[in-house]
């Protein structure tokens, strides 16, 4: 069965077999709902030319997946928490400045929800809450203002820059019980640790789950340069001087005319 | 091709950068200026986070000001002195400058600051240039000649120092002031500073024009690299790879701006030149007044 299942993933996703580091799914060893499921790199990483990436996250249940009767299977992706700033523009004297602020300490730098049907029609209402499941499950208390409005633009703008985003994707089912989706990454994700959790969902409760770990992480040049700037800024802005002083003075040789 | 912001952490497409830089080089070239109240004006317009634009600006203006002092240097065109009491006055400005960014930071104010700073001094720099070439314009025409240097109220000020090769007796309170100013402006603006220090240096300290440029250019150099220091220091905005790319466009493009520069009448230029920090002031105004498009904005805590 297993084996049977690995050649129908190489079969009907050719894309995967150039992709790196293909993860062998797990098959639990007991004989209940079984969910397999893996990722198509446990690792994204941001070089000097990072433009965004996306990852496929990609398994097998042992049941017929999708239509009405079938099981449903929903993908949840978590970056690292971050603090952030809501800030309203008001207006002074006709400029309009930064007004009040909300401050969030504790949020998702990266949360992305995906399913063969939406989250709100397959589990109820308080697995989802408990589960985190949805964006309005997200805790979002701020400090500051309190106004509403700030969580709502917080919501807003998120989503427009694609660090949050919910059902923005779906999960497609091949074959009856493959299934897999790409979940973009942009090129403002947060780099740090992620947990991508996968359920299988049947008659509105979660039968099986499987959680893998994902990384993002700068590497090469820029990862380098983040963090001398951050590890030794005295060291870096003297680096800096040197650099663009020899830069200017090399460059006005080269191009110097006649 | 698109190009990483290790400090800015976000992409770019690097040819838009060098052609930014290309074009911002070819203007100071042409009239003679560092460009840098061009380039982070620019920067903040594409998109580049108000701190890593002025603290880049900074650090690119430093790099765009050395070949021109050594050539300067070589020419006996500096004063080393007036240079130096300049300096003081200037570093003291850009460390209070540094001070006064990284609190506006902490406020979520610096956007609107560096913003007003720039309409502000634009506007005034950008008026006065260009009242100050179309008389001269009009003088050349009519053929009157220009007033001898004035004794005013600045030389009777206490601390005077001899300035031999300025062939000045005046004190040094006016001159570390000036400097002062300069170096604040340049921390909260990320720009060299040289299209205020100049008049600044001819017409109110009344140092002979043979040795403005090469001085004007010793406390850019230094000044803006007190403020890369100090911005990477304290802020953690300067943005090398940023920075890089705008050298390597602008130094390409001021050799073709100088170029055609030479071209040009000098009344003439500084009009062209009043116009375009008119035009610059005038956009970042419309900017300020104009109904933000989202009345939201996000940003990491300070």
């Amino acid at each position: 069965m297993r084996g049977l299942f690995a050649l129908l993933l190489l079969l009907l996703l050719p894309g995967l077999a150039a992709a790196q580091a293909l993860e062998a799914p797990q098959v639990p060893d007991t004989a209940r709902p079984t969910l397999a499921a893996g990722i198509s790199t446990r690792l994204v990483e941001v070089t000097t030319g990072f433009t965004g990436a996306s990852i496929l996250v990609f398994g097998a249940a042992e049941r017929p997946l999708g239509g009405e009767t079938g099981d449903d299977v929903l993908v949840a992706v978590r970056g690292p928490r971050q603090p952030l700033v809501v800030r309203r523009k008001v207006e002074v004297l006709g400029v309009w400045i930064n007004g009040p602020s909300a401050r969030f300490r504790d949020i998702p730098g990266f949360y992305a929800i995906a399913g063969t049907r939406p989250v709100w029609e397959l589990l109820p209402e308080e697995d989802r809450q408990r589960g985190m499941l949805g964006l309005d499950t997200l805790q979002l208390i701020p400090s500051g203002d309190r106004n509403p409005a700030f969580r709502a633009a917080l919501l807003e703008l998120k989503q427009a820059d694609g660090r949050w985003q919910e059902h923005a994707v779906p999960v497609e089912v091949n074959g009856g019980r493959l299934f897999h989706t790409r979940i973009p990454l942009p090129a403002t994700v947060p780099t740090g640790d992620y947990l991508v959790e996968v359920l299988l969902v049947r008659e509105r409760r979660v039968v099986a789950q499987q959680t893998l770990n994902l990384r993002v992480e700068r590497v090469g040049t820029a990862a380098s340069i983040a963090t001398v700037a951050r590890d030794a800024p005295l060291l870096y802005g003297v680096g800096c001087i040197i650099l663009a002083a020899v830069a200017g003075w090399l460059g006005s040789v080269v191009f110097r005319r006649g | 091709m698109q190009v990483y912001l290790p400090i800015a952490e976000m992409t770019v497409d690097a040819l838009l950068l060098l052609g930014i830089g290309f074009g911002v080089g070819w203007l100071s070239g042409l009239f003679g200026v560092g460009g840098g109240f061009l380039l982070t004006p620019l920067l903040i317009l594409i998109g580049i986070p108000a701190p890593v634009a002025v603290a880049s600006g900074a650090n690119q203006t430093l790099g765009a000001s050395v070949s021109g002092l050594i050539a300067q240097w070589r020419r006996g065109n500096v004063d080393p002195r007036v240079g130096v009491v300049l300096l003081c006055g200037g570093l003291l400005g850009s460390l209070s400058g540094v001070q006064l960014f990284a609190a506006l930071r902490r406020m979520g104010q610096v956007d609107l600051a560096v913003a007003l700073f720039y309409v502000v001094v634009l506007g005034t720099v950008g008026m006065l240039m260009v009242r100050e070439s179309v008389r001269a314009i009009i003088r050349r025409r009519r053929g009157t000649a220009q007033k001898a240097r004035e004794h005013t109220w600045l030389h009777g000020l206490p601390f005077k120092m001899r300035f031999r090769k300025s062939r000045l007796y005046i004190s040094v309170i006016p001159v570390v002031l000036v400097g002062f100013s300069i170096g604040v402006l340049s921390a909260v603006m990320g720009v060299g500073g040289g299209f205020m220090l100049v008049p600044a240096m001819i017409y109110l300290l009344g140092i002979p024009t043979a040795v403005v440029i090469g001085t004007s250019l010793f406390q850019v150099v230094f000044v803006s690299a007190n403020v890369t220091l100090l911005q990477a220091w304290q802020v953690g905005s300067v943005d090398i790879v940023l920075t890089m790319l705008l050298l390597a466009g602008g130094v390409a493009g001021a050799q073709f701006g100088a170029a055609m520069g030479q071209k040009l009448r000098g009344e003439e230029t500084r009009v062209l030149l009043g116009l375009l920090v008119l035009g610059v002031a005038a956009a970042l105004l419309i900017d300020l007044v104009r109904v933000p498009a989202h009345l939201f904005v996000i940003g990491p805590l300070p």
